[in-house]
C-alpha cells in the first residue's frame, strides 16, 4: 500500500481536525466548554467549530467547571458523546467529583447498566511561564481511578487519530494535551486516521536503551535521541499514548530488547506513572535488564514561575541527554 | 361523578405505591437491619413518601429521574422492582446492579431511573446535562433532579442551576426538605429559611410545597412539568417533610428528641394524611385501605423472601464490567 497524502499541521490544528471529524460523522457527539464557541478556544483548538456546527453543538460555558463536567456526564447517560474542555488541566480538581466520583463509576455501580462515551480534554504541562497553577501534570492522578482512560499524545498525527477512537470509545476519556505544545507542527494523513487506545508506539527505533515517554516530553526525547546518536548511542523511543489501559507489553517487548528502561515525563518523579511502568517492566524482566530502570521527571517542587527555575523543574532535552548518558555510562 | 372516580383511582394509586415504599423501608428497618443483612448503612426515606409518589407519578414513563442516598421511594416510584432491590442491598448477584452498587447506587435503565447519586450536590449537574440532551434531542421529555436541601449549600448546585437557568433546560430541581443534614438543623446550614427563594437570583421560579401530602405535590409537579414540556426551562420545588427515621441506619439521632419524631409522625404521616382524607371524602372505604395493606405487605414479603434465597456474586465478579466493551470504530 502507498504512503497517506500527508500535511503539516500544528497540534491545535490536529486536535481540531478530529473534533471536526467526528461532529461531521455523528451528529451526537456536542462540544462545550470555556470560550471554545466564538473564541475558539485559549488555545485555538476549537477555532471555526461553532461557526460550522451551530451553537446547540459547540457551546460556550460560564466558568462552572463542576457542572461542565457534570453535565457532560448527564449529556452522556442521555445518550450524547459529550467532549467537555476544562481549560487547564489544573482546573480538573473543580471538575473531579463528577469525573473521578460519576463518570468512572456509574457504569460500575448500576452493574453494567450505563455506558459513558466523554471525552474531557484538558491543556496540562508547564514550560511557558504560567506558574504552579497553570502548569501542572496531573496524568498519574487519572490512571489510578478504575473505569477512566488516560490518553496523552505527543504528535500531531498520534493526537488526532487518537482523539477521535476516544470521541468513539464508550468509556469516559480524559484527554490531556499540552498547552506549550499546540504550534509544534507535523505531519498528519490528509484523510481520516484513527488510532485505537491502548496500543504504544516505537516513535523512533534503537538498540541500546528504551526510553519511554509522552505529551511534550516525548518531542523533547526525539531531540535528545537525535543529539546521543552523535556520540554513538542508539535510543528506542517508545510512546505509550494512551496512559490507561498502559500496552505495558509494548513496552517490555523493547526494555528486554535493548536492556535498559528509561522513563522521562514533565510531572513530578514521585508517585508518577515512571513509578507504575519501572514496577511493571521490572517485575517482568528482572534479570534480563542490565540496571534499574531510571526515571527522568520534575523535582518535588510546584512549577516556578521565573524562567531559569521553570526551565530546571521542567525536564528540557539537555537534561535527557546528559542523565541517559551519565545512566548508561555508569 | 367520572371525575370523582378518577381521583379516587389516582389516589388510590398513589397509597399503593406510598405503601410499597414505607413496607420496603420498613422491612430494611426491622428485618435487614437486625439480622445484618446488608452492609454499610442505609438510608430511609420513611416520612417522604409523598414527595417521590406525588412528584414521579406527574412525569411520564421516559421522564429521567435521578436520586440521592435516600432514594429507595424514588426507585419504587419509578416502578423499579422490589425484589431487585432488595436483591441489590442484600449485596446478591441478582441485584439490580448485580451487587456492585447497593443502597445508594440502585439504578434501572429500563424505567429511566438514571440512579441514585449520595455525593450531596453532585447529580444537578448530572440532571442539567440530561436536560441538555433531551432539550437538544427535542423530544418534549423532562428530567428530574431529587436532592436534600442540604444539597442547597454546595457549589455544585449553583453551577448547575445558572447553567439550567441560562441555557433553558427543562430540569425539574426537587428540593427534600426534611430539616436535616445528617445532624445539622436547616437554621444552622442555611441563611435563609424560605428555601424556594434560594434560586430566584438566577431566575428559576421557586415554590414552597406541603410534601406530606400526595395530592399537592402531584399538582405542582404536573402544572410545572406541563408549563417545561411546552417552553424548555427549569422549576425549583421545596418539599417540606420529614424523616422519621435516622440520616441513617446507624444514626444515633442525639440531634432531636424521640417527642419531636413522634410528634411530626403524629401530626405529619403523609400515609396516613391521604388514608384519612380518603376516608372522610368517602373516596374509599376502610377496609379497601387494610385489603390494600394487606396485598402490598404481602408483595413486599415475597420480595424480600425471594431475594434473601439468592445467591451471592462470585468475588471475581468484582473485576468485571469497569469498562464498556468497545465498539469497533
Amino acid at each position: 500500500m502507498s504512503e497517506p497524502r500527508m500535511r503539516a499541521v500544528t497540534y491545535a490544528q490536529a486536535i481540531r481536525t478530529a473534533l471536526r471529524e467526528e461532529m461531521k460523522a455523528d451528529e451526537k457527539v456536542i462540544l462545550f466548554g470555556e470560550d471554545v464557541g466564538q473564541y475558539g478556544g485559549v488555545y485555538g483548538a476549537t477555532t471555526g467549530l461553532q461557526r460550522e456546527f451551530g451553537e446547540d453543538r459547540v457551546r460556550d460555558t460560564p466558568i462552572s467547571e463542576m457542572a461542565i463536567a457534570g453535565m457532560a456526564v448527564g449529556a452522556a447517560l442521555a445518550g450524547f458523546r459529550p467532549v467537555a474542555e476544562i481549560m487547564y488541566c489544573d482546573f480538573l480538581t473543580h471538575a473531579s467529583d463528577a469525573v473521578v466520583n460519576n463518570a468512572a463509576k456509574w457504569r460500575y455501580m448500576s452493574g453494567g447498566q450505563f455506558r459513558l462515551p466523554i471525552v474531557f480534554r484538558s491543556p496540562a504541562g508547564g514550560g511557558a511561564g504560567y506558574a504552579a497553577q497553570h502548569s501542572q501534570n496531573l496524568e498519574a492522578w487519572f490512571t489510578h481511578i478504575p473505569g477512566l482512560k488516560v490518553v496523552m499524545p505527543g504528535l500531531p498525527r498520534d493526537a488526532r487519530g487518537l482523539l477521535r477512537a476516544a470521541i468513539r470509545d464508550d468509556n469516559p476519556v480524559v484527554f490531556l494535551e499540552h498547552k506549550g505544545h499546540y504550534t509544534f507542527k507535523g505531519e498528519i494523513p490528509a484523510e481520516g486516521e484513527i488510532i485505537p487506545l491502548g496500543v504504544a508506539k516505537i516513535q523512533r527505533p534503537g538498540k541500546d536503551a528504551t526510553l519511554v515517554s509522552w505529551s511534550r516530553t516525548l518531542t523533547y526525547c526525539l531531540d535528545a535521541a537525535e543529539k546521543l546518536s552523535e556520540d554513538g548511542i542508539d535510543v528506542e523511543v517508545l510512546e505509550p499514548l494512551t496512559l490507561q489501559p498502559l500496552d505495558v507489553d509494548a513496552i517490555c517487548e523493547s526494555a528486554g530488547r535493548t536492556g535498559n528502561l528509561i522513563i522521562a515525563h514533565e510531572a513530578v518523579v514521585f508517585g508518577g506513572l515512571g513509578a507504575e511502568i519501572a514496577t511493571q517492566v521490572t517485575q517482568r524482566l528482572w534479570g534480563s535488564l542490565k540496571k534499574p530502570p531510571l526515571r527522568i521527571g520534575a523535582p518535588f517542587v510546584p512549577v516556578p514561575y521565573s524562567e531559569p527555575m521553570e526551565m530546571f523543574v521542567v525536564p528540557q532535552v539537555d537534561r535527557i541527554v546528559t542523565e541517559v548518558k551519565q545512566y548508561l555510562g555508569g | 361523578m367520572a371525575r370523582k372516580q378518577k381521583d379516587a383511582e389516582l389516589l388510590l394509586h398513589f397509597y399503593e405505591d406510598m405503601l410499597r415504599i414505607r413496607f420496603f423501608e420498613e422491612k430494611i428497618r426491622d428485618v435487614l437491619l437486625p439480622n445484618k443483612l446488608f452492609r454499610g448503612s442505609s438510608h430511609l426515606g420513611i416520612g417522604q413518601e409523598a414527595v417521590a409518589v406525588g412528584a414521579i407519578h406527574a412525569l411520564r414513563e421516559d421522564d429521567p429521574v435521578i436520586s440521592t442516598h435516600r432514594g429507595h421511594g424514588h426507585a419504587i416510584a419509578k416502578g423499579m422492582d422490589p425484589y431487585v432491590m432488595f436483591a441489590e442491598i442484600m449485596g446478591r448477584r441478582t441485584g439490580c446492579c448485580k451487587g456492585k452498587g447497593g443502597s445508594m447506587h440502585l439504578a434501572d435503565a429500563s424505567k429511566h431511573f438514571m440512579g441514585e447519586n449520595p455525593v450531596v450536590g453532585s447529580n444537578a449537574g448530572m440532571a442539567a446535562g440530561m436536560a441538555f440532551a433531551v432539550r437538544l434531542e427535542g423530544s418534549g421529555r423532562v428530567v428530574a433532579s431529587f436532592f436534600g436541601e442540604g444539597a442547597l449549600n454546595t457549589g455544585a448546585f449553583l453551577e448547575a442551576a445558572n447553567m439550567a437557568a441560562l441555557w433553558n433546560l427543562p430540569v425539574l430541581l426537587l428540593c427534600e426538605n426534611n430539616r436535616y443534614a445528617i445532624s445539622v438543623p436547616l437554621e444552622k446550614s442555611s441563611s435563609l429559611m424560605d428555601l424556594e427563594n434560594r434560586t430566584c437570583s438566577y431566575g428559576i421560579p421557586g415554590q414552597r410545597i406541603n410534601g406530606m401530602h400526595v395530592m399537592q405535590v402531584y399538582e405542582a409537579v404536573s402544572k410545572a412539568a406541563a408549563e417545561m414540556r411546552q417552553e424548555p426551562s427549569p422549576r425549583f420545588l421545596v418539599f417540606d417533610t420529614y424523616r422519621f427515621e435516622g440520616h441513617h441506619t446507624a444514626d444515633k439521632e442525639s440531634y432531636r428528641t424521640e417527642d419531636e419524631t413522634i410528634a411530626q409522625f403524629r401530626e405529619r404521616d403523609p400515609i396516613h394524611i391521604l388514608e384519612v382524607e380518603m376516608i372522610d371524602d368517602h373516596t374509599v372505604d376502610l377496609d379497601t385501605t387494610i385489603d390494600m395493606r394487606e396485598r402490598v405487605r404481602a408483595e413486599i414479603d415475597e420480595a424480600y423472601a425471594r431475594a434473601v434465597q439468592d445467591p451471592w456474586p462470585d468475588p471475581e465478579e468484582a473485576l468485571t464490567g469497569v469498562y464498556a466493551e468497545q465498539e469497533v470504530g
